[in-house]
C-alpha cells in the first residue's frame, strides 16, 4: 500500500478493505443477509435502502449497488417477478418447461415470470417456484389450487437408497444417539480426530476432490482467534440434487460434520450457505439447528468442553458462481461474488480475512460415519484413491430417478440400469458432473466406474456425480449453445477469457443454429483453449470439457455447423 | 543470462529457471515480479496489473507456462498472482502462451472501439501497446453484442468517463478502494454486461467522488480520464516537482507543451505519495496562468493602484524603508514571510529582516497554525518537528488522530490513515468534536467539547497510570520531571473532567488502554490541538503521552504533527520566527548571535521581535511604520478581521507580495507580483522533515518574478550584497548556517529528497530521538485544564460554540483553489449544525444562519448534519464572501500566541443573508 516498490515485489494481499469492513459487523449483523431481506418485498432493494446499508457498513453505495445487481433475486430487473420457472439442463432436456410457461401465462403477466436455474427437481422436471415454495412434476396442472390456497401441491417424491453400505442414506435415528460420536470426540484431542479423518482418505465431494483432512489441517495450523467453517450448500449444478436430499432429509449429518470440522480446526462459527432455490432446505436445516440448541449441542462450552460453536444460515440470492468457494466467501461478506486469486487460500485467509474451511454438503456428511467407525472403515470402502461412498442423482429421463448411494468404483452401467432402471426414452449422451462435467456418449458408459480416476482418465469429470440424460432427438449443437448460454449467464465477469469467451461462444453457436453461418474450426478451438488455459476459475476453465466431448463424439451431427 | 558467480555465490540464494536459465528468486515474490526483475519490465504484457495495486488476476495476459521439471508437464498460470517457487521452470513466451495472449486480446477487441487514431490516449494506451506486442492482425469473431453505445460522462469539472473504452480490468475500482479508500466505484451487473458504476450508477458529479484522480491514472485506456487528457501524449516535456498545497509534500510530474502546463500526474516511485495525490495536487493548477494573476508591481496613489515598473516599486520601497529605519529604528518595520514559498526564499526574507533591516520582527503563518507544536515539542523533546515518518504506518498497531481531519486537509496522508483504520486488527482513536471521515472508521471516537483537549488528554494519562500501563523503564532512562507529573495526574478530578469534556469516562479509559497497550502507537495532530488557548499545553501532553508509554524513538511510534502548508515546516526551520534564527538558534544568545554576525557580515539584533498578533497590536499603537507580507492573506484568514484591517490601515507602508489581489493586497500600498511554485526552483520541507526539490516547470508569467529574487533585489537596493536567487547557491549558503542542513546539496536531493537532520556526509534521518532526546532527557510537565476566556467571558450570552474546519476542495483562503475547477465542486462556505439545534432555531437546510459573536456577525448557509454534536457549530473560511474571521476572537494560546480559531462563542438565528459580504 505504501511503498510502490514493495507492493510489486513481495506478494501480499492487502486490498481487503471490504472484507475487513464487513468483518467488523461479524455474522450476526450480516451485510448480505440484510440485502436479501431488503429485496424480499419488491424483488430488489431500493436505492435508498442500499445507501443506508452502505453508510451503516462504512462501504460505498457503489458496493451495495454492485452486489445487488449481481444476483438474480436482488437485481433491479427482478423487481415485480412473482413466479420463477426452472431452466436447468434436466428440465430443458425433458422438454417440460414450455408447457409450464404457457400455463403460468394464463395467470401471470410475462414480466412477472422469471427464471431460476435448477430447482433440484430434476427427477420429475416441470419445476417452478412460487411464493417461497418449489413445485414440480404434474404440479403445474393444479396451478389454480396452488395460487388460491395453501394446500400443499408440493410433490417431491424420489427414490433414495444405497446399493451397498448405506452411510449417507442411512435413516436418522434420534438426536441423542446420533450425536454420541460428537460427544465422544469432545473428550479426545482434536489432533486425534483429525488423524481419523485423514486416515479415511475422504476427498471433497464438491467436484475438485481435494483431501478433506489436509484442508482441515491447513486451517488448524493457522493462528487466529476467529475461524469459520462454511458448508457450501449452493448446489447450483443443474441435474444435481443430492445436497438438497441431505439438507432436507439428513440435515443432522451436515451439521454434525460442521461441528467436527469446527472442533478439529478450532473454529467457533459455522455457516450454512444455502441457495435461494432450495427454500425447504433452509427451513428444515434451521429446525435441525434449533434442535441442537435445545439439546445443548451448540453454543458455548458444549457439553462441558471448552469448545464453542454456533450456526448461521445464509440464504443465497441466485448466482451459480457462488458455488466457487472464494466467490461464496465474497458473497457472505456482501461483496460481489467474484472469484478471488489464490494464494492466499481460504484456509489461511478466507471469510472476513480469517482462516476458513469451505466444504461441500456431502463431504461434511461423511464425517459421522468416520467418527463412528474410524477412518479405516471408510477407507475400506470404494477404491484405493477414491474411498467411501458417493451419492449419484439421476434425472427424470431415467425410469427410476432418484438419489443413489454407491460405493466408489461401482460401474456406471450398474447405476444406470440396475438402480436407474434405464431410460424412459432413447438417450444419446449423459452429462455427468454438472454443466462443467463431461458429456459421456451412451457408447462410452460401459467403460466408466463411479470414481474420480475413472472419469478423469477417460476425459470426463465425476464432479458432483449428477447425471442428466440427453435424449436422442435433442440436437447436440443446441446443447452446446445451452452450455455456453449458461456459462455466459453465470460468469462473474472478472476474468477476460470467461467474461468474453463464454458470450462469444454462445453467439457462435446461436448464429450457426439460426443461420447458414459456419463456425471456423480454428477459431472455435482457439476459443476453447483460451477458456481452458486462461480462465481464473473452473467456471470458464471447465466449460470447454463437455464442448470438446461433444465435438469428439458427435462429430457427424455437428459437422454441418463448422467449416 | 545469470552469471555463474551469482549462481553459486551464496548458499542461501534459491533459483528458478526462465527458459532453462537459472535466476535468483526472492521468497514470496510473484512470478511476474521475478520476471520483471530479471528480464525487464516489458517481457510479460499485463493489463489489469498496476504498480500501486494488489495482484488481481483478471486479464490473464500475463499468463506463463510453469513446469516442475525442464521437460515436465507445463501448466498455464497467471504470473501476477502466482508466487514463484524454487526450482520452477518458467516459460514466459512459449508458442502456446503467445497464442493465448493473442486470443485473449482478440476477445477484448470484440468489445472495444477500433478508433485508436482519434482516441485521446492514442500512443499511450496500454491495450494498444499490448495488442501490438502480441501481434493482433484481425478479429475473427463475427459481429456480436457490444457495449460500444455507452454514453460518456462529462458531468464533472475534472473527471470524465467513456465506458465504451472500458476493458473491465477493475483498476479504477481497485484504485478507489486500495489507494483512496473511497469506494465510489464498483462493478455492477455480472458477466458480459458487468460495467463500472459510480455510486448507484450516478455521474461523477452526482457521486461521492473526491476527485483524487487515482482511477483516471490507473485506467489503462481512456475509459476514465480527466479534462486535461493527462494520458494523451501531447506534452513535450515533464518536470518532477513538489505540490504547493498541504504539508504532505506529494511529488508531482508536470507535463508541459510550449511552455504551458498541460496536466499533472503522480509518480509511482515517490516515497511520499506512491503514485497518488489529491484533486488539489493533480487538478487544481489552473490558477497559475489565471487572468486574475498580478503581472505588474502596483503602487497605491490616492487610494488607487497604479501600475509601476519594478524599478519604481523598488525605489519606492527602498526609500521608505530607509527613512523609517533612520527615523524610527528598525523595530518599526516587520515582515511576514510565506510558507507557500521555498526554504531559500524564507531564509532570504528572515535574513533581509534581520541582517538588512536589523530587527527580529519576522514571523510566518505557523504563528496561526502550528506554533504551539513547535514550542510544545521543543519544550518536551527539544525539537519542534515530527518525530517519525508517514511510512511508519506500516509498522504501527495504533493511531491516535487528535484535532485533525486529514482526509480533507492532508488527503494523501488521510487516505493512508483511513486505509489503516479500516483493518480489523488495527486500533484507531480519533479525538475530535466532529465525526470526521476518520472518526466514522475509528474504534474510539472521543467527541469532546471544543477547547477541552487538555482535560481529555489528562484523563487518558490518568487512566494509563492507574492501569499500570506506563513504560517505567523508558520513563526512568529517558525522561525527567515524572514524579511531580504523576502526582498531579493521579489526583485528577475525573468527575469534573468528564463533565467539562462531555466524553464518557469509560470511553476515554478504553481509548487510553488501547493506546498504551499497543506494541507501537503513533499520534497525529492538527490545528484542532494547536489553535486553542491551551494549544501548547495540549501538544506537550501528546508528547507526554508518547513518553509515558515509551512510544518514541523507533519505527511506528512518535508524535507526528500534520503540518498545514506545503512549507510551513521549512519556514520555521529557516528562521521565520521572532525568537529563533535560521536553524532554531536562539537570537538572544550572544554566542549564537556572534555566529550570525560573522556569517551575515553585519550585526543582528539580540532582542526577540514581534509575533504576528503583536505586529498588529504595535501597528494599532503607532509603533509599526512598515510591514512586508509575502503570500499570506491575513485579512481573510487571521482572526478578528476588523482588527487586522485597522492595523493595516494604521501602518504607513504595507507591502504585499502576492499572486492575486487578495483581501490583504487590497490594503497594500505596494503590491509586488510574485511567482507560483510552477515558476521557480528551490526546496519545500514537508511535515516529516523531508526536504524535496521544487523544480521550475514554466517561466514566470511575464511581469512577475520569483519571490526570492524580489527579496534579493531589495536587499541589494538597501546596500546588502546578496547574489541572485538560485536554488543551489542558496542551499549552499543555508547548509553553512543551519546545522541540520549541513549535508544538503541541491544536486543530491534526487527524486525523494532528504529528511533532516542531514549529516555533512549526506546521511538523513527518518526517526528522531532514537537514543536520546535533542534536549537530553524528555521533560514531563503537568498542566491543568483551564477554560478559555472566550467561554468564561462570553459563554453565557453566546451559548453555542463555533469551531472551524477545512474542506477537501479548497485551500486556506482559497485564493488559488477558487480560481480552478475546485470552485465548481464546492461553491461556498457552509455551516454545520446539528438537527436538534436546527430545529430549535427553526433553521432548514440551506437557510442562512446569522452567527453573532462579541466581535460581529456573519451569515452562513446551513447544512444540517449530525457530524457535529448539539451546541457545536463548524464552518470554513475559504471564501471571502463569508469572512468568518469577522467573528473569531483574538484570544491566543498562552504560550505561542496561536489564535484560538477553534472556540468562538456565538449565538445563532435564522437570517436573510444581510451580513453576507460581497
Amino acid at each position: 500500500m505504501f511503498l510502490a516498490a514493495q507492493t510489486n515485489q513481495i506478494y501480499q494481499i492487502m486490498s481487503t478493505n471490504l472484507s475487513e469492513l464487513s468483518g467488523r459487523k461479524g455474522l450476526q449483523n450480516n451485510l448480505f443477509d440484510k440485502m436479501g431481506q431488503l429485496a424480499q418485498d419488491t424483488g430488489t432493494p431500493s436505492p435508498e435502502a442500499l445507501e443506508k446499508l452502505a453508510n451503516e457498513f462504512l462501504v460505498g453505495k457503489a458496493n451495495t449497488y454492485g452486489t445487488a445487481t449481481f444476483y438474480d433475486f436482488m437485481k433491479p430487473e427482478n423487481k415485480g417477478k412473482k413466479v420463477y420457472v426452472c431452466n436447468g439442463t434436466a428440465c430443458l432436456c425433458a422438454g417440460t418447461q414450455d408447457k409450464v410457461i404457457e400455463t403460468l401465462k394464463t395467470n401471470f403477466a410475462a414480466d412477472e415470470i422469471g427464471h431460476m436455474t435448477c430447482l433440484g427437481r430434476c427427477h420429475e422436471n416441470g419445476a417452478f417456484h412460487y411464493a417461497g415454495k418449489n413445485y414440480s412434476g404434474t404440479a403445474i396442472g393444479g396451478l389454480q389450487d396452488i395460487l388460491q390456497s395453501d394446500s400443499d401441491k408440493n410433490q417431491d417424491g424420489y427414490t433414495a437408497k444405497a446399493n451397498g453400505t448405506a452411510i449417507l442414506t442411512q435413516p436418522f435415528t434420534n438426536i441423542k444417539a446420533y450425536y454420541a460420536p460428537f460427544r465422544a470426540a469432545l473428550q479426545k484431542d482434536a489432533a486425534h480426530v483429525l488423524n481419523e479423518i485423514k486416515a479415511s482418505g475422504v476427498r471433497g465431494r464438491g467436484g475438485a476432490g481435494f483431501p478433506m483432512g489436509l484442508k482441515l489441517e491447513f486451517c488448524r495450523k493457522e493462528e487466529s482467534d476467529t475461524k469459520f467453517i462454511i458448508c457450501n450448500a449452493d448446489e447450483g449444478d443443474p441435474g444435481a440434487y443430492s445436497d438438497r436430499y441431505l439438507l432436507e432429509q439428513q440435515p443432522h449429518s451436515v451439521l454434525f460434520g460442521m461441528l467436527i470440522a469446527g472442533y478439529v480446526t478450532g473454529a467457533a462459527h459455522g455457516i450454512v450457505y444455502i441457495r435461494a432455490e432450495y427454500p425447504e432446505a433452509v427451513t428444515i436445516t434451521q429446525a435441525a439447528i434449533d434442535e441442537l440448541r435445545t439439546e445443548g449441542l451448540i453454543g458455548e462450552n458444549i457439553a462441558g468442553s471448552d469448545f464453542d460453536f454456533d450456526f448461521k444460515i445464509i440464504q443465497a440470492q441466485g448466482s451459480y458462481i457462488c458455488g466457487e468457494e472464494t466467490a461464496l466467501i465474497n458473497s457472505i461478506e456482501g461483496q460481489r461474488p467474484e472469484v478471488r486469486v489464490r494464494p492466499p487460500y481460504p484456509a489461511q485467509n478466507g471469510l472476513f480475512n480469517k482462516p476458513t474451511v469451505v466444504n461441500n454438503v456431502e463431504t461434511l456428511a461423511t464425517l459421522h460415519y468416520i467418527l463412528e467407525n474410524g477412518g479405516a472403515a471408510w477407507k475400506a470402502i470404494g477404491t484405493d484413491r477414491s474411498s467411501g461412498t458417493k451419492l449419484v442423482s439421476l434425472d427424470g429421463l431415467f425410469n427410476h430417478p432418484g438419489i443413489y448411494e454407491v460405493e466408489m468404483g461401482t460401474p456406471l452401467t450398474a447405476v444406470i440400469y440396475d438402480l436407474g432402471g434405464g431410460f424412459n426414452r432413447p438417450v444419446k449422451a449423459l452429462q455427468i458432473g454438472g454443466p462443467l462435467g463431461g458429456l459421456v456418449p451412451i457408447t462410452k458408459v460401459s467403460e466408466l466406474t463411479i470414481d474420480f480416476e475413472s472419469f478423469s482418465q477417460n476425459g470426463f469429470l465425476l464432479g458432483h456425480a449428477s447425471v442428466v440424460a440427453v435424449p436422442q432427438d435433442f440436437p447436440i449443437m443446441k446443447f452446446i449453445e445451452h452450455l455456453f448460454d449458461f456459462a455466459a449467464y453465470e460468469s462473474c465477469g472478472k476474468c477476460f477469457p470467461c467474461r468474453l469467451g463464454t458470450k462469444r461462444g454462445q453467439e457462435l453457436a446461436t448464429k450457426a443454429l439460426e443461420s447458414d453461418y459456419k463456425i471456423d474450426r480454428k477459431l472455435f478451438t482457439d476459443l476453447l483453449t483460451t477458456l481452458e488455459q486462461g480462465s481464473l476459475c473452473a467456471h470458464g476453465g471447465g466449460i470447454p470439457l463437455p464442448v470438446r466431448n461433444a465435438l469428439q463424439y458427435f462429430e457427424e451431427e455437428l459437422k454441418e455447423y463448422f467449416n | 543470462m545469470v552469471q555463474k558467480s551469482e549462481q553459486y555465490s551464496d548458499a542461501t540464494t534459491t533459483f528458478a529457471f526462465v527458459d532453462g536459465h537459472p535466476f535468483s528468486i526472492i521468497p514470496g515474490e510473484t512470478i511476474l515480479s521475478f520476471l520483471k526483475r530479471h528480464k525487464g519490465e516489458n517481457l510479460v504484457p499485463t493489463l489489469c496489473d498496476a504498480p500501486n495495486l494488489d495482484p488481481f488476476g483478471a486479464c490473464r495476459v500475463c499468463s506463463v507456462e510453469v513446469a516442475l521439471e525442464p521437460d515436465g508437464r507445463r501448466k498455464t498460470m497467471a504470473s501476477c498472482h502466482t508466487p514463484i517457487a524454487e526450482g520452477q521452470h518458467i516459460f514466459p513466451s512459449s508458442p502456446a502462451i503467445q497464442d493465448l495472449r493473442k486470443n485473449i486480446i482478440e476477445l477484448v477487441l470484440t468489445d472495444h472501439p477500433l478508433d485508436c487514431l482519434t482516441c485521446e490516449v492514442n500512443g499511450n494506451c496500454e491495450l494498444q501497446t499490448v495488442a501490438a506486442q502480441v501481434g493482433i492482425r484481425d478479429v475473427r469473431y463475427p459481429e456480436g453484442e457490444t457495449h460500444l453505445h455507452r454514453e460518456k460522462d462529462l458531468s464533472h469539472p475534472y473527471m470524465t468517463s467513456d465506458l465504451s473504452k472500458c476493458i473491465n480490468c477493475y483498476r479504477c475500482v481497485r484504485a478507489c478502494d486500495e489507494v483512496q479508500g473511497e469506494f465510489v466505484l464498483s462493478m455492477a451487473g455480472r458477466g458480459f454486461d458487468a460495467k463500472i458504476v459510480k455510486g448507484i450508477d450516478q455521474s461523477f458529479m452526482d457521486s461521492d467522488c473526491v476527485s483524487c484522480g487515482a482511477c483516471s491514472q490507473a485506467c489503462p485506456t481512456s475509459a476514465i480520464s480527466d479534462i486535461f487528457q493527462s494520458k494523451a501524449i501531447t506534452a513535450t516535456e515533464t518536470t518532477r516537482t513538489i505540490c504547493t498545497y498541504c504539508g504532505v509534500g506529494c511529488n508531482l510530474e508536470v507535463s508541459t507543451t510550449n511552455g504551458e502546463v498541460v496536466s499533472i500526474r503522480a509518480p509511482y516511485d515517490a516515497e511520499v505519495n506512491q503514485g497518488h495525490t489529491c484533486l488539489k495536487g493533480r487538478y487544481a493548477f489552473k490558477f497559475y496562468d489565471h487572468p486574475d494573476r498580478l503581472t505588474s508591481p502596483l503602487i497605491k496613489r490616492d487610494g488607487v493602484f497604479e501600475k509601476a515598473t519594478w524599478d519604481e516599486a523598488y525605489d519606492y520601497i527602498a526609500n521608505k524603508l530607509t527613512n523609517y529605519k533612520a527615523e524610527f529604528g528598525p523595530d518599526y518595520i516587520a515582515g511576514i514571510s510565506s510558507s507557500r514559498c521555498t526554504n531559500e526564499e524564507n531564509y532570504l526574507m528572515q535574513k533581509f529582516i534581520r541582517a538588512v533591516i536589523g530587527t527580529n520582527n519576522i514571523d510566518g503563518c505557523a504563528r496561526v497554525c502550528h506554533s504551539p507544536t513547535a514550542l510544545g515539542m521543543q519544550r518536551t523533546f527539544g525539537t519542534g518537528a515530527a518525530t517519525n515518518s508517514i511510512q511508519d504506518l506500516q509498522h504501527t498497531n495504533c493511531i491516535m488522530v487528535i484535532g485533525a481531519n486529514p482526509t480533507d486537509a492532508h488527503p494523501v496522508t488521510g487516505a493512508k490513515l483511513k486505509q489503516f483504520s479500516m483493518k480489523q486488527d488495527n486500533v484507531s482513536i480519533v479525538i475530535d468534536p466532529r465525526r470526521t471521515e476518520l472518526a466514522r472508521y475509528a474504534d474510539y471516537h472521543l467527541a469532546l467539547r471544543p477547547g477541552t483537549n487538555v482535560a481529555v488528554l489528562n484523563m487518558m494519562m490518568h487512566y494509563i497510570l492507574k492501569e499500570g500501563l506506563a513504560d517505567t523503564s523508558f520513563i526512568e532512562s529517558r525522561t525527567e520531571g515524572f514524579d511531580d507529573f504523576k502526582q498531579h495526574l493521579l489526583q485528577l478530578d475525573i468527575d469534573q473532567m468528564e463533565t467539562i469534556s462531555g466524553v464518557d469516562r469509560a470511553l476515554v479509559r478504553a481509548a487510553a488502554i488501547a493506546y498504551a497497550s499497543a506494541p507501537n502507537a503513533m499520534s497525529f495532530h492538527g490545528l484542532g490541538v494547536t489553535e486553542h488557548s491551551q494549544g501548547t499545553f495540549a501538544v506537550m501532553q501528546i508528547a507526554d503521552l508518547a513518553m509515558l508509554t515509551g512510544n518514541i524513538g523507533r519505527p511506528g511510534v512518535g508524535v507526528n504533527p500534520l503540518r498545514g502548508q506545503n512549507n510551513v515546516q521549512g519556514a520555521a526551520d529557516m528562521g521565520v520566527q521572532p525568537h529563533q534564527g535560521a536553524g532554531y538558534l536562539d537570537v538572544t544568545n550572544p554566542e549564537i548571535n556572534q555566529q550570525y554576525n560573522d556569517f551575515y557580515g553585519v550585526t543582528v539584533p539580540t532582542h526577540i521581535g514581534y509575533k504576528i498578533p503583536e505586529m498588529f497590536d504595535a501597528a494599532l499603537e503607532g509603533k509599526l511604520k512598515a510591514i512586508w507580507i509575502i503570500g499570506e492573506d491575513v485579512v481573510q484568514t487571521d482572526p478578528n478581521t476588523q482588527k487586522v484591517i485597522k492595523a493595516l490601515e494604521a501602518t504607513d507602508l504595507v507591502i504585499v507580495q502576492e499572486l492575486f489581489m487578495t483581501e490583504t493586497a487590497k490594503y497594500a500600498d505596494v503590491v509586488l507580483p510574485g511567482a507560483s511554485f510552477l515558476e521557480k526552483s528551490g526546496t519545500f520541507t514537508n511535515g516529516e522533515r523531508r526536504v524535496q526539490a521544487v523544480r521550475q516547470v514554466v517561466a514566470p508569467l511575464p511581469g512577475t518574478k520569483p519571490d526570492g529574487q524580489i527579496i534579493v533585489d531589495i536587499m541589494n537596493r538597501l546596500g546588502y550584497n546578496q547574489p541572485d536567487y538560485t536554488p543551489d547557491g542558496m542551499l549552499e549558503e543555508i547548509s553553512q548556517i543551519v546545522p541540520f542542513f549541513a549535508g544538503i546539496r541541491w544536486d543530491e536531493l534526487d527524486i525523494n529528497g532528504k529528511q533532516w537532520p542531514v549529516a555533512p556526509d549526506g546521511t538523513d534521518t527518518q526517526i528522531l530521538h532514537q537514543t536520546e532526546f535533542k534536549r537530553g532527557l524528555g521533560y514531563f510537565e503537568f498542566n491543568a485544564f483551564e477554560e478559555s476566556k472566550e467561554i468564561t467571558s462570553h459563554g453565557k450570552d453566546y451559548p453555542y460554540i463555533l469551531t472551524t474546519n477545512r474542506e477537501l476542495e479548497h485551500y486556506n483562503c482559497g485564493a488559488m483553489t477558487r480560481r480552478t475547477g475546485n470552485g465548481e465542486i464546492l461553491k461556498s462556505d457552509y455551516l454545520m449544525i446539528h438537527p436538534e439545534d436546527a430545529a430549535t432555531n427553526l433553521i432548514n437546510e440551506g437557510d442562512y444562519v446569522c452567527l453573532e459573536s462579541p466581535r460581529g456577525k456573519v451569515d452562513v448557509k446551513a447544512r444540517i448534519t449530525d457530524e457535529v454534536n448539539p451546541g457545536v457549530l463548524s464552518t470554513t473560511f475559504h471564501f471571502p464572501e463569508i469572512m468568518v474571521n469577522n467573528i473569531t476572537s483574538d484570544i491566543h494560546d498562552s504560550e505561542a500566541m496561536c489564535p484560538e480559531y477553534k472556540v468562538v462563542a456565538v449565538r445563532i438565528r435564522k437570517s436573510k443573508g444581510k451580513f453576507k459580504v460581497g
